[in-house]
């Protein structure tokens, strides 16, 4: 057996077994923070070393290609952003820290997990083991006012999508005798207009929908994204989701061309998930709710891609996953920044940011119009190959659709983006002092966000490359 | 992997102009206030040079596309950046830069906020450049985005007048019209079967059957139609125009509004020509529409920018009506008065501009012998109004007419009706005119100042502008009909 191809994964077990033995020590933020930042820097340049790799581990159930590799690049990718922002931690107990890092370790592990498996068992196995940390992070929250209450909720309606997709496993289980991801490629395509086998699958995809926060397994992310501390609201928004997206591609592309019944099911969640996102998000004044119901739009497209079933669709949604990475990634980069004691950021309050921070306000501003596909930005030509891929497909009414939530999101985008730049102070706030990694930070996601608007064709064919290994 | 270029990237050259432009204001700290309006003014003025050369520099023997700059971009999608002039877009690209360079200059007085004013103007500037000289329809989308998203912070932080409202009113309209560009535009993409978003390509291979082309010209005219102001998507007009400050008005009613007309042309109709065909009625009346109802709001208010906001909806009503002629002089004319109003409006916001600075006031009861007060001021608000009526001897008159002569022969009624209504907003503009400028002067503004000899200079450009071609509109004329013959004939 081939050891090196778990490079990325051993790096970060190693990161879990560090944290679980300094959180025995004595609390010593700054160590944590540095040592944090170290291992996930480790973890990005094994992952970006370990991309050419490919291979099969454990009798066939763990796969290493292209498509798994680029998948753990972007994840451990989010997980040093996220490590990256908890310099101040504000949000956790100074006793907790090197429990958050653990379970932050240990969740990114999993979703490396989730990407390379290709045998549905290992995919709950994993899958759990990410939700449950997630679970736990959400209730590390200092205040445990918000901790508590969203954490059960998420935690419940978490449980309950597991318990709805196990029993899809089961039925396609009953129904083809195979859960290995070859064999069900094998067997799925021709049975794909039985009813049990959709049913199976759709109850199947139910689980992965609520890692999405796809509608209707939505109702816990505005709690959620709200009661955890804001860098595990950040993790969750940003770096789950591209977790969420490896595995439906991998299911999704198991119809291969003969999922009509299937795409029937998805277009109606797709369609229903942005309009439910964007509309609900006008009315939120909670940052982080807002964020949580652009989420949940944002699935909509992604979802829009995935129905497609055709590798361009399927490239396109892994490119708009990374695309999302970087955008959201952004706004919580502002957040945390303005909300410099962990508290939650109410939109009114980034008031005067342009004059605090420019170069925050800035990188907001671009994030907003990335997120509300507005040229020259990564958003927008994360949402053109989806559009090209639909029209392709011929869905014609859909993106007219998706284009009329855009304009929907654009308004309140507009509306935070007024708070920043436009609206006064109520009280004279003094400026805030960003660390010169943080604003080195600014200005990488800031060329991010407009190069990959403007240049996406690297990255468009690496991910387009990685798709073609799908079945 | 096809790469093309020119001996020298003009074009390109144009376009980093306003980049640089654009990074040099970025990096300069904003206290030195100065500093940033020098600097936006030189690279401003290199835009105007450059696009007087290229203007010049044009074979008009050999017409067609020139100064070709062609690099593969995207090769999956067939996407590359393709850029090229014709006789449509160089009277276009002219037109950016004078009002452009003018603008600048105008807003010499600003104080608030000026690093960050400029920053967006350039940014905007440059989408609008790009979207006249691209000819690939992946950039000529992402263009005309990159022109419209600034105008948001523009209108709300410098504007006047419920400029909050009338921004997010303005963004979300316009943004409701790329809403339907996008997809028309991945629509005709994907039905051509060929994957390529060259404009050339699509335009000249016949992929579309006419299902297809009604469909899709139909999309593309709503869409860029909201932003050319036709009724009735034009409600988003006068209130962002009075909203915005000076500079901003005088950029979007003088070029962006083009921008939605020029979309028409060059998108919709060029590659959808069946499509045009079909809806062409409906575009006559629409635009019909547009002036009368642009002539008769307009009689009804009180307030200066609100009148030019409406005078404005009438006449992209007349760009509307002599592209739904289909005939080469209703083409050309309607080319020449997106150029002619471009002048004219900028120079219109441009004195309201100066007036409303001085007077504070946009209400038409309270001012009055202005001429006495701000001779210059108002004689430049005179002469933009006489451009605006039409008269002889000055640019519109041009385009008015030969729009007018080939609009009566194919749509007798909707051309009566027009010229009717243009003529009663003749008078009434000369009413609005004796009443600010002429009569006895209002005492509490007797003290102000006239337009200083500095501050005259974007003005008499203008003016100038307007006097030569309207003397000399072959200048124009000729330039337009090398485009228009190579399209109607093929």
């Amino acid at each position: 057996m081939n050891w090196t191809l778990l490079t990325p994964e051993m790096i970060l077990l190693l990161t879990a077994a560090l944290y679980l033995v300094l959180a025995c020590f004595k609390p010593d933020a700054q160590r944590d923070y540095h040592l944090g930042v170290a291992m996930a820097a480790a973890t990005v340049a094994v992952s970006l070393i370990s991309v050419p790799m490919s291979g099969s581990l454990f009798n066939h159930v763990y796969r290493v290609d292209l498509y798994s590799q680029v998948f753990k690049t972007m994840l451990s990718l989010g997980f040093f952003l996220v490590v990256f922002l908890c310099e101040d931690f504000k949000g956790v107990a100074p006793e907790h820290h090197a429990e958050s890092y653990f379970l932050l370790a240990v969740c990114t592990l999993a979703m490396m997990l989730m990407a390379s498996s290709v045998h549905l068992v290992v995919l709950v196995m994993a899958l759990e083991l990410s939700s449950y940390s997630l679970y736990l992070l959400v209730f590390l929250r200092r205040d445990h006012r918000w901790g508590m209450g969203s954490g059960l909720r998420y935690f419940l309606v978490g449980v309950s999508a597991s318990a709805i997709m196990l029993f899809g496993l089961s039925l396609i289980y009953a129904t083809t005798g195979a859960l290995h991801i070859d064999q069900l490629a094998e067997r799925l395509p021709d049975m794909m207009q039985h009813p049990m086998v959709v049913c199976g699958l759709l109850l199947t995809l139910a689980g992965f929908f609520f890692k999405l926060a796809v509608f209707p397994f939505h109702i816990w992310a505005p709690d959620a994204y709200q009661g955890a501390p804001n860098t595990a609201a950040a993790f969750i928004a940003a770096v789950s989701k591209v977790a969420a997206i490896a595995i439906l591609l991998r299911v999704v592309s198991l119809a291969q061309g003969n999922g009509d019944l299937l795409a029937r099911g998805l277009v109606v969640m797709a369609v229903i998930s942005m309009t439910v996102g964007n509309l609900a998000a006008i009315a939120q004044r909670d940052f982080k709710r807002l964020m949580a119901f652009s989420s949940i739009a944002h699935a909509g497209y992604l979802l829009l891609a995935m129905l497609c079933m055709t590798p361009d669709g399927y490239a396109a949604a892994m490119f708009y996953g990374a695309a999302l990475l970087v955008m959201k990634f952004t706004c919580f980069l502002v957040m945390i920044c303005v909300a410099d004691d962990g508290r939650n950021l109410q939109i009114n309050e980034l008031a005067g940011l342009h004059q605090r921070a420019p170069l925050l306000a800035a990188a907001l501003m671009m994030a907003l119009f990335g997120l509300a596909g507005i040229p020259p930005t990564i958003g927008f030509s994360g949402k053109l190959f989806i559009f090209v891929a639909a029209m392709q497909k011929g869905y014609l009414a859909l993106v007219l659709i998706a284009m009329a939530n855009v304009v929907i999101s654009l308004y309140y985008y507009l509306l935070v983006l007024k708070a920043a730049y436009l609206d006064k102070p109520v009280q004279q706030l003094p400026a805030i002092i960003t660390p010169a990694g943080t604003r080195l930070m600014s200005v990488v996601l800031i060329s991010l966000i407009v190069g990959l608007g403007f240049y996406p064709t690297a990255l468009f064919e690496l991910v387009q490359a990685a798709v073609l290994l799908l079945p | 992997m096809i790469t093309q270029l020119a001996q020298f990237p003009w074009l390109t050259s144009l376009l980093l102009c306003c980049a640089l432009g654009l990074l040099t204001i970025l990096f300069i700290p904003g206290r030195h206030a100065k500093a940033i309006k020098v600097v936006s003014a030189v690279f401003s003025g290199l835009t105007l040079v450059i696009s007087i050369y290229l203007y010049a520099a044009y074979d008009q023997q050999a017409a067609g596309y020139q100064f070709v700059e062609r690099v593969s971009w995207i090769p999956s999608l067939g996407i590359s950046y393709f850029n090229a002039v014709d006789g449509y877009s160089l009277p276009m690209l002219l037109l950016t830069g004078i009002v452009f360079f003018t603008a600048v200059l105008t807003m010499w007085e600003l104080e608030l906020r000026v690093k960050e004013f400029m920053a967006l103007v350039f940014l905007l500037v440059t989408g609008v450049f790009g979207l006249f000289m691209s000819l690939d329809l992946f950039f000529i989308f992402v263009w005309f985005d990159v022109s419209l998203f600034p105008m948001y912070l523009l209108i709300a932080i410098w504007g006047s007048t419920r400029k909050e409202y009338g921004a997010m009113k303005l963004t979300l309209y316009l943004l409701a019209g790329s809403a339907l560009i996008l997809p028309a535009i991945v629509y005709l993409v994907v039905q051509s079967g060929a994957m390529t978003f060259d404009l050339l390509v699509l335009m000249n291979g016949e992929y579309f059957s006419p299902k297809v082309q009604r469909l899709a010209f139909l999309l593309l005219y709503i869409g860029f139609g909201i932003l050319a102001g036709v009724f009735p998507f034009h409600t988003w007009s006068p209130v962002g125009h009075v909203a915005a400050p000076t500079a901003v008005s005088m950029i979007h009613a003088g070029v962006l509004m083009k921008i939605g007309a020029f979309g028409i042309l060059r998108v919709g109709m060029f590659l959808c020509p069946e499509g045009w065909h079909y809806w062409a009625p409906l575009m006559a009346v629409l635009a019909t529409c547009g002036i009368v109802y642009g002539v008769l709001v307009g009689l009804s208010q009180t307030d200066l920018k609100y009148v030019i906001g409406y005078s404005s909806v009438s006449h992209m009503g007349i760009v509307g009506l002599g592209l739904s002629t289909m005939t080469i002089d209703g083409i050309n004319g309607a080319v020449f008065q997106m150029f002619a109003h471009g002048i004219m409006t900028a120079l219109f916001f441009s004195s309201v501009g100066y007036i409303y600075d001085r007077t504070h006031t946009k209400a038409i009861a309270e001012l009055g012998g202005l001429s006495r007060i701000m001779p210059r001021a108002a004689s430049f608000f005179i002469l933009a109004a006489l451009t605006g009526i039409g008269v002889p001897c000055l640019a519109s008159f041009w385009g008015e007419v030969v729009v007018f002569m080939s609009c009566v022969r194919v749509y007798p009624v909707a051309g009566a009706l027009a010229i009717g209504a243009l003529a009663v907003g003749a008078l009434f503009m000369l009413r609005v005119v004796q009443k600010t400028c002429y009569g006895p002067p209002v005492e509490k503004f007797s003290h102000l100042t006239d337009v200083s000899t500095r501050m005259a200079i974007p003005r008499v450009i203008l003016a100038s502008v307007i006097v030569l071609f309207g003397l000399f509109p072959g200048l124009l004329f000729d330039m337009i009909d090398t485009a228009t013959r190579t399209f109607l004939a093929g």
